[in-house]
């Protein structure tokens, strides 16, 4: 853990050497107060409460490279599994954490979908702007992400404009040779009246252990609309921290989903500010996990104005010795009057061995709301079991079933048909359900 | 005044209905409670020995304790030396059916709204109304005896039945359950007594009727009904008490014992009189509710509360036996300067228990509603589960409602899951349903109604009508 | 149809709407168009009968009856219907209960007998079925935590059960993703007559793209201070409602 924080510190010093003359600039002052936040506070552990049920130490052990020399060479064919191609889309991808312009595509017509590092030569204006004024600025991981913040997507959609075609997200890491951990940072910007969907994945092809620090600011202005999803499937060897951070104004509508099936750690920390009054906040999740997987959801909604509505619908399913945490916090200040702010947390342990801490959080100081918050910890449903067993479906089968119907629940606000389907058919594989899905 | 509190003052300023006081004579004993007082009750009942040291030394160990005050009310504690703890009709001879019951009383009855002659017709309840302290009609009595059931007054039970009176009485509230409890051991002068043998289904609704009418007395009455295994009740309380300026204090325990496989499904309309508009007067309603289940059982509590002025009441339930169910589901309205602390426990104890709350809280005006509940799950409660869902509904800025959730959770295979909301009615859901053609009254009953219909719909049908009136009373009346 | 006369009227003391004129005939569809605080919703709000604005002058003519002293209820028993900028919750009460008792209370005021539940629950379902909504949604409590696209829909659904003669949609665009905007457009302009209007009120041309008005009017100051064909919305769009404020200024 040392060790690797010593080595970001000296990467660090590498990284301002290389900006050349863009290490006066704003942006580099915000990196260097980021570094500075963690190098005082380091790595979080298990002391730190928010960090309580999550050991990052295992691996911060590994020794990773910090940064890319080696050009790896990505072949269509071999990704295009990891893309949704039926669907007429703009993609942003990553390979090692350089732009790929050949399996992209990028446009500045209407709108801008290109890389946070054009971005950054483009419109330095809009980082001045923009840049780090979601993220917790005392977040340690947020923070070295930040001090070394250079490369990821950039999405600005103008006043006004609705995006027809989804907008894909990836970043593949292909290293052959060794560890690699790998800080993705993008800039999300819709301004009034906007409308557009993405969808972000991360995917190792590496056969060496992969760490993403990931964090992404997203800012919706008043009445724009936001469909989000988060795809994570990654290999047992890929381990990822998101930082995601979103600010919504008047009437705007964001609906986030976190989708986890993969990767070894996955540790999501979503927040929503919401900043104005009348906003629309849904965040959908599923952690459906295995032996040695562990993933980690920790959200927050932040009321700050009335009349807002937030809705948090998270469903686990834990297989093995799968590890699962929950921690849901609902901020409601005081003059956040009429705040309609509603959490579920559902879980299911398959076996012994699998565990789950779920922790709703809700704090609340103005007087006239409705907040509710939900729970629960179990096995299946034994009257439906029997229900199921009585019309001749055997019981692994049935098993199957009712999982798949408790798992696939977390799909209904998912806007993009086909990424639907392919959810569905995942959920279905990992469960063993063999289901026909054109119905 | 803004529209607002207009809208405010129509929904929640209807006058008591039911605060007429009849003018029957009353044997009364003189105020005061010492050991001479407990020995006259028990010498005007006839009571045998055993009964009169039972009461002796619930006495005893009450003298010991003191009021409790962790419940989120607050009020002046009742002078014990200024009630009067027996307060009987004077009869002048033993009664042997219906038709001889005092006309006076008789017209009470049909003021309430109950005939007890009609309703024993229509719709085939069997009651038993206990005035003041005493019971002084049961009907259906001759059917309920053919399935080998019985009705009855305690007091006749006592004589009767002391058996079954001797073994269960004090199993499921001890005498020491609490300060309340133990006066009512002491003192308490009728109630009603329920058996019904094993394998037996009731046939009709059984009913009680409870009304403190004589001022200055308290109303002391002991409910105890015996499901036994495999059997099935349904058993209905309602409650009335005349307009008085003085606090009078309703201090009641009710035991239910639910044998294997026995079910038993205990509903209340609670209706005391709450106190007038300032907050003055009203029934001090301090209840001891629990029941006791064994394997496979069931006992599910239903309440509608609109009245007293100060209620404290947690209707619970032991699932002592595996597979044991217990379920709670009560509306509690309070308006004026009502206060109440109300909720349930349940304490699962055996293997697969399960539990349901629903509770509806309505505050109106000034009052104060909290909901207190407890689950706990012991050690060997394997595969427990609990459903919780607290709501309270505000009208007007000037009430307060609370909750105060408990949950004890000592074995992980626990289930336990619990929601709450919290919200108004106010001008704009009224504006809402006007637009779409609705009146304003009618938009009151529709959100009321709509709101307590999980709880109106555990009642059974004559008592859900009833219910639904009581509430339309306690919160539009004078609407339009 | 609907007549506004020099309309005045505000929220305590505060003059929001300060001399409108606005006739709708049978068959139109009118828009109002213009900046936050221009004075939009008073204005529905003033004609559905919201007892916190007082009207201070002017008149309201609905089918040349004057509007002014009837309540809200009244005002919809006639045939006018709002759809909400903020639907309104009600938990408990079920949509087809409310649905029902809102029918059945317009037809009593109009001494009709209740509608026969076989037909009203029919009538549902082909409602249902022009808004692209569930069945589950009948038996769900009113708004109680439906989406922002699912409460515009459900005011959609109760306008097309109520079939009023003037419906006015009250900002019905906020909200709904692009797929919900079109299912709701759609429905609208299928529930349009000869005999019926429609006043959309609306900050952005985005809904006009499918629900293409008559008469397009900016509201400024609560003030109608220009009037155009559909082409006038495009422009605004284009331009901003700055250029409004200036032409004002000039």
């Amino acid at each position: 853990m040392e060790a690797l924080k010593d080595k970001l510190e000296s990467s660090f010093l590498v990284f301002e050497n290389e900006l050349n003359g863009h290490s006066k600039n704003y942006i580099h002052q915000v990196r260097q107060k980021a570094f500075k936040v963690f190098e005082e506070k380091g790595f979080p552990t298990k002391k730190d409460e928010e960090w309580k049920y999550t050991n990052l130490k295992p691996i911060l052990k590994k020794d990773f490279r910090v940064f890319h020399h080696n050009e790896n060479n990505v072949d269509f064919a071999d990704v295009r599994k990891y893309f949704l191609s039926d669907v007429d889309s703009y993609k942003l991808v990553f390979v090692d954490g350089k732009f790929s312009s050949w399996l992209s595509e990028t446009t500045h017509e209407k709108f801008d979908i290109c890389t946070f590092g054009s971005m950054l030569e483009k419109y330095p204006e809009v980082a001045d702007k923009y840049f780090n004024q979601a993220l917790p600025q005392e977040e340690p991981m947020a923070a070295i992400n930040t001090a070394f913040a250079n490369e990821g997507a950039f999405i600005r959609i103008k006043k006004n404009q609705t995006v027809e075609k989804p907008v894909q997200l990836i970043f593949f890491t292909s290293s052959q040779d060794q560890e690699v951990m790998q800080q993705p940072r993008n800039l999300i910007i819709l301004e009034e009246n906007a409308e557009v969907k993405v969808v972000e994945r991360h995917q190792s092809l590496s056969s060496h252990e992969v760490f993403t620090n990931s964090a992404t600011e997203i800012f919706v202005e008043k009445h724009a609309r936001l469909h989000y999803s988060k795809v994570q499937n990654d290999t047992k060897q890929a381990s990822l921290v998101d930082n995601t951070s979103v600010k919504q104004y008047g009437h705007s509508m964001v609906n986030l989903g976190t989708f986890s099936f993969g990767g070894k750690l996955v540790r999501n920390n979503l927040n929503f500010f919401l900043e104005d009054e009348r906003t629309e906040t849904y965040m959908d999740g599923i952690s459906l996990i295995g032996e040695g997987q562990l993933v980690d959801h920790h959200t927050l909604a932040d009321h700050k104005m009335p009349n807002c509505y937030s809705n948090e619908t998270y469903k686990g399913i834990y297989d093995g010795n799968a590890k699962g945490v929950f921690n849901g916090k609902v901020m409601v200040h005081c003059v956040a009057q009429k705040t309609n702010a509603f959490q579920q947390n559902n879980n299911i342990l398959l076996t012994d061995k699998a565990s789950i801490d779920t922790k709703p959080q809700l704090e609340i100081f103005a007087d006239d709301v409705q907040c509710s918050h939900g729970c629960t910890i179990g096995q299946l449903d034994e009257d439906a079991m029997f229900y199921l067993q009585a019309r001749g479906i055997p019981a692994k089968e049935a098993k199957a079933l009712l999982l798949y119907a408790f798992a696939n629940d977390s799909l209904r606000n998912i806007k993009i048909a086909e990424l639907r389907k392919k959810l569905n058919k995942l959920i279905a594989s990992k469960l063993g359900v063999d289901l026909d899905f054109e119905l | 005044m803004s529209s607002e509190e207009q809208l405010l003052e129509e929904v929640t300023g209807s006058e008591y209905k039911y605060g007429f006081y009849t003018d029957i004579e009353a044997d009364k004993v003189p105020a005061g409670l010492n050991e001479e007082v407990i020995r006259i009750i028990s010498a005007k009942k006839n009571e045998p020995q055993w009964m009169l040291d039972w009461r002796l030394d619930a006495f005893e160990k009450f003298q010991k304790m003191t009021e409790p005050d962790w419940a989120n009310v607050t009020y002046a504690k009742p002078d014990l030396q200024a009630i009067s703890f027996y307060s009987a009709p004077k009869q002048k001879k033993e009664l042997a059916s219906l038709d001889e019951v005092d006309p006076e009383l008789l017209k009470t009855f049909t003021k309430l709204g109950i005939s007890v002659d009609e309703q024993k017709r229509l719709s085939n309840v069997a009651m038993d109304v206990v005035v003041d302290s005493v019971s002084v009609a049961t009907t259906f009595k001759k059917t309920l005896a053919e399935k080998g059931i019985i009705f009855c007054p305690i007091s006749e039970a006592i004589q009767e039945h002391p058996e079954l009176v001797k073994k269960y009485m004090g199993t499921v509230v001890p005498k020491t359950d609490n300060y309340y409890a133990a006066l009512n051991s002491a003192v308490f002068t009728d109630g009603s007594f329920c058996y019904i043998p094993k394998g037996v289904r009731c046939p009709m609704e059984l009913s009680t009727y409870f009304r403190i009418n004589e001022a200055g007395t308290g109303q002391f009455e002991r409910t105890l009904l015996i499901a036994d295994k495999e059997s099935y009740v349904s058993y209905l309380e309602g409650c009335t008490a005349p307009t008085r300026d003085e606090n009078q204090l309703h201090a009641a325990v009710v035991e239910l014992i639910a044998m294997d496989d026995a079910e038993i499904k205990y509903s209340t309309v609670q209706n005391w009189y709450p106190g007038d508009a300032s907050g003055k007067g009203g029934v001090f309603n301090f209840v001891t509710k629990r029941g006791i289940c064994e394997k496979n059982a069931k006992i599910s509590w239903t309440q509608v509360e609109t009245g007293s002025a100060v209620t404290w009441k947690y209707p619970s339930c032991i699932l002592k036996g595996e597979n044991s169910i217990g379920e709670f589901y009560s509306v509690a309205v309070t308006n004026n300067y009502q206060q109440a602390d109300t909720g349930t426990k349940m304490i699962h104890l055996g293997k697969n228990t399960k539990s349901t709350i629903i509770s509806k809280g309505i505050c109106a005006g000034k009052s104060n509603g909290s909901y207190r509940g407890l689950v706990k799950i012991g050690p060997r409660a394997e595969n427990a589960r609990n459903f919780s869902q607290c709501d309270s509904l505000l009208m007007g800025s000037s009430c307060g409602s609370h909750t105060f959730p408990y949950i004890e959770t000592q074995n992980k295979s626990a289930k336990v899951e619990h929601e709450a909301t919290t919200s108004k009615i106010g001008e704009d859901q009224i504006f809402y349903c006007n637009q779409r053609g609705i009146g304003t009254e009618e938009a009151i009953a529709l959100i009321v109604n709509g709101y307590c219909k999980d709880v109106l719909n555990q009642l059974p049908m004559e008592f859900a009508v009833e219910a639904q009136k009581l509430l339309a009373i306690s919160l539009e009346g004078s609407v339009g | 149809m609907l007549k506004i006369n020099d309309l005045h009227a505000g929220i305590e003391g505060n003059e929001i709407l300060k001399g409108i004129n606005l006739e709708i005939k049978p068959g139109e569809v009118h828009a109002i168009m213009g900046p936050n605080g221009s004075g939009k919703s008073t204005l529905s709000s003033v004609v559905a009968g919201r007892e916190e604005y007082e009207v201070s002058k002017g008149a309201i003519d609905f089918e040349g009856e004057d509007l002014m002293d009837l309540d809200p209820e009244e005002r919809a028993h006639k045939g006018i219907f709002l759809s909400f900028q903020y639907p309104i919750e009600i938990p408990g009460v079920t949509v087809t209960n409310f649905l029902k008792t809102a029918i059945n209370e317009t037809r009593k005021a109009k001494g009709e007998e209740p509608m026969p539940a076989n037909i009203m629950l029919k009538k549902m379902r082909e409602k249902m079925a022009l808004l692209e909504m569930d069945k589950g949604f009948l038996s769900r409590s009113l708004n109680d935590g439906f989406s922002g696209g699912e409460k515009k829909r459900n005011e959609i659904f109760q306008m097309a059960m109520l079939e009023p003669k003037l419906a006015i949609l009250d900002e019905t665009d906020s909200g709904l993703d692009i797929d919900a905007l079109r299912i709701v457009a759609n429905g609208v302009n299928k529930l349009k007559s000869k005999d019926n209007a429609v006043l959309l009120i609306t900050h952005y041309q985005r809904l006009l793209d499918y629900i293409v008005p008559d008469f397009v009017h900016v509201l400024y100051k609560g003030r109608i201070v220009k009037s155009g064909g559909k082409e006038l919305a495009l422009e605004l769009e284009a331009k901003g409602y700055d250029w409004i404020k200036e032409e004002m200024a000039l």
